[in-house]
């Protein structure tokens, strides 16, 4: 890395990556106490995580300018860990979680994020709006008319005041503003306080109290996987549309190497898995955040905030975060996607709602992901199988038939083009002409084995003719009818 | 193969550029080799206005600020655009009245530095003002893309100064380096200083080993047949470069240039830069 570019990441727009970076740590305090709800453990599990991450991310991720912290999609992974083994067994996970996304790194499992379809992303983006909504309505049930009034106050200030001045970030206005009433009035509504314990410390290095055995890696390795999974898609999702925001290049590799020295550093400082956030993002490069300076003062800040302003956050009433993450959940749907539910493919919106769905009913992104791109390779397989075409005309009176075979002969389309053929016509010879054709798989070469075995049974000569070269391959490897010893099974060559 | 090899002059809408267009005239008469106005349009893409500090992402947040920061850079691109052929156009007739023959203008997106790089190995000499638009001129006097620039290209860097003055006495700080021992070599083997009173100044104590380098470049250069004198002074470069502009009315200065890593400028300042600054004439930067 040139020091030029170490000056264009860290120098090149200081001001506004102040500025920047000062909003964003103010926006990731809720989140951060929201999402450590969600994951059920202390707030300051998900604080001390966002600060570590977010840190260290400025100084070994691959994008910069995009803000990683604790998240939703990590969260979600998280809850039956956490309610069946504990804490301490998330930190272990959490540590795992980085070795393997650093390997991830290593192998240059970036490349993979080129199976994911733009109707997957959608799909991820939207089922993550989605649940991090539903990870709100706990907060909104059984409770007095006062949290649906705070709630629907904070909304109102959030997306209202920006029509005033966009000075000041809404969303600290609205907390502000809400815990003074939730004060003021004496309200008796649940605050941040009651969620359980907040910072009072700076973090200090621990290591998590499990034993290290075998039983442990198995409890933790299913949970540490999907965490390297679900971490390494959002961030690299979201590095992509940081990239398409600034119009500029990032480093998908470091990144992922980047994610995994976060992780490993935030687990051993009691912190829960972290990856890179769509939301806060987007509020970054909005507010002119650019460089990893963003980044970095995101982090300290927060942590500057959480522990000398303790006290004050503990009071923060619960619906003031609900609106917050109300917003988030807003600002993270893809709008557009239902618009466009119509105009696009069918095969494009159904792979984006099953995406959605799956992951939304099993709380699972990386389920929810698998799904899109299984079904996005199924779609593909059959709309490119249609691209295959046999013709046919006779030659020397009807003696001699030549078929024509053009386009791709798979898995999908090797049936078809069994079917293609007339066996029962009397014929003294057949010409197959693939030229134009492409035989990809094995299914394909017995599909053309099978084609010319039967016509030879009628006791038709067999020709084929212009295999080329990657089909040849594939008939010189698997083919049956061209090889020695075939003639005997055949009636004539 | 030199014929190849162009005068790159790198300009933007500032007056300067008129003299940087000027001494490229001047440089590509003396060495009859085509000459190119290179203007870069440098978007800044991290240097995005962020006015809007709400925090606040509301339906289709993303989408929305795409579209905003799209418009925005397309509408600066533009304007920048047409501002620069205007000024380039301008320039050529300027430079092809002051006899330069073969001229021709190019501007392209990117960073400054990266272009250059990048178009360098087209270039036998690259031209550029002290002080660009973006530069504050406060301070230091020089463009903050000068350093970069410089060390981004290995091709010789003529700097100009705000106004053009034809050259006629050339200083040469000559400290028996590599560098400035093949900018000796070079300069014999090239016709761009021929002609002009050529002053080799060394600085430092006179002792057998400098009065030897010394010696060996004066000879090389009276061999190609050019006017030279030469003198060892006491004391640092710096010091003795600066008192030499200011007593005896040379125009023109070469020098070596950013021979030490840049970590050790960013600590110990860099001499180049310091000697850039003092000096009020058009320099040849050595690389």
């Amino acid at each position: 890395m040139s020091l030029h570019s170490l000056r264009q990441d860290w120098f090149s727009n200081v001001r506004n990556d102040l500025l920047a970076g000062l909003v964003v740590a103010l926006a990731l305090i809720p989140e951060a106490i929201a999402f450590s709800i969600i994951a059920g453990v202390d707030p300051k599990v998900g604080l001390y995580a966002s600060f570590s991450v977010a840190t260290l991310i400025a100084f070994v991720g691959g994008r910069p300018g995009m803000i990683s912290a604790a998240t939703g999609a990590m969260a979600l992974v998280m809850v039956s860990l956490v309610k069946s083994h504990g804490l301490d067994y998330l930190l272990a996970a959490t540590v795992l979680t980085g070795v393997l996304q650093v390997l991830a790194g290593w192998g240059q499992l970036g490349q993979l994020m080129q199976f994911v379809s733009r109707s997957v992303v959608t799909g991820f983006v939207n089922a993550l709006a989605i649940l991090i909504f539903m990870a709100q309505l706990p907060e909104l049930t059984n409770v007095t008319w006062h949290v649906y009034a705070m709630t629907a106050a904070g909304l109102v200030i959030i997306y209202g005041l920006p029509y005033i001045t966009k000075a000041v970030p809404s969303p600290l206005v609205t907390i502000v503003v809400l815990t003074g009433v939730s004060i003021a009035l004496g309200l008796d509504i649940r605050t941040v306080g009651d969620m359980g314990k907040l910072p009072d410390s700076l973090p200090s290095f621990l290591v998590p109290n499990v034993p290290f055995n075998l039983e442990t890696l198995k409890v933790i390795l299913p949970y540490s996987l999907t965490l390297m999974v679900v971490g390494l898609l959002e961030s690299l999702m979201t590095a992509t549309i940081v990239d398409e925001l600034t119009d500029t290049k990032s480093n998908k590799n470091r990144e992922c190497v980047g994610q995994g020295i976060a992780n490993m550093a935030t687990g051993f400082i009691g912190g829960m898995a972290g990856c890179a956030m769509i939301g806060q993002s987007v509020i970054n490069v909005k507010s002119g955040g650019r460089g990893r300076l963003s980044t970095l003062v995101a982090g300290v800040v927060l942590l500057i905030l959480v522990v000398f302003l303790g006290e004050w956050v503990r009071q923060i009433p619960m619906a003031a975060l609900v609106a917050v993450m109300i917003m988030v959940s807003i600002g993270t749907f893809n709008w557009g996607s239902i618009k466009n539910l119509r105009e696009h493919p069918k095969s494009s919106s159904v792979v984006m709602i099953a995406t959605v769905v799956v992951t939304v009913a099993t709380h699972d992104l990386a389920k929810g992901v698998l799904t899109g791109v299984l079904l996005s390779g199924f779609f593909f397989a059959q709309k490119v199988g249609r691209i295959m075409r046999v013709t046919s005309k006779t030659e020397d009176a009807g003696r001699t038939r030549t078929y024509t075979v053009i386009g791709q002969v798979f898995f999908a389309s090797a049936d078809r083009f069994a079917n293609a053929f007339d066996y029962k016509e009397v014929l003294d010879k057949v010409r197959i002409d693939v030229g134009r054709a492409h035989f990809w798989d094995i299914t394909a070469i017995s599909a053309l084995d099978k084609v010319v075995l039967k016509f030879r049974r009628e006791g038709t000569l067999v020709e084929v003719i212009g295999l080329n070269e990657a089909s040849s391959t594939m008939v010189d490897k698997f083919a049956v009818h061209n090889k020695d010893g075939a003639d005997d099974l055949l009636l004539g060559h | 193969m030199n014929n190849e090899q162009i005068i790159l002059a790198c300009v933007d809408s500032t007056a300067a550029s008129d003299a940087v267009a000027d001494y490229a005239a001047w440089a590509a008469h003396k060495l009859q080799a085509p000459m190119e106005l290179l203007h870069v349009l440098d978007r800044h893409v991290e240097l995005t206005a962020g006015q809007d500090h709400s925090g606040a992402i509301g339906l289709g947040a993303q989408e929305k600020l795409l579209a905003k920061l799209s418009e925005e850079d397309e509408e600066r691109t533009r304007a920048a655009r047409e501002t620069g052929r205007v000024f380039l156009n301008r320039l050529r007739e300027r430079a092809v009245a002051s006899g330069a023959t073969s001229v021709d203008t190019r501007l392209r997106h990117g960073e400054v530095e990266e272009t250059l790089a990048e178009q360098q190995d087209r270039s036998r000499l690259l031209v550029i003002g002290r002080a660009g638009s973006t530069a504050s001129n406060q301070g230091t006097g020089l463009g903050k893309h000068l350093e970069w620039v410089v060390r981004s290209v290995n091709r010789p860097v003529l700097v100009t100064t705000d106004t053009y003055s034809e050259p006629g006495k050339v200083l040469f700080a000559f400290d028996g380096s590599s560098v400035t021992r093949k900018g000796v070599e070079m300069l014999t083997g090239s016709p761009l200083l021929k002609g002009l009173s050529l002053h080799l100044l060394m600085s430092g104590t006179s002792n057998a080993q400098s009065q030897s380098q010394m010696e060996w470049a004066v000879q090389l250069l009276k061999k190609a047949g050019m006017d030279v004198t030469s003198e060892i002074v006491a004391g640092g470069p710096q010091d003795a470069v600066a008192h030499a502009l200011r007593t005896q009315g040379f125009n023109f200065l070469v020098m070596g240039a950013y021979s030490h890593s840049p970590l050790r400028g960013l600590f110990m300042g860099s001499k180049t830069s310091e000697m850039l600054k003092d000096a009020k004439v058009a320099t040849l930067l050595l690389r």
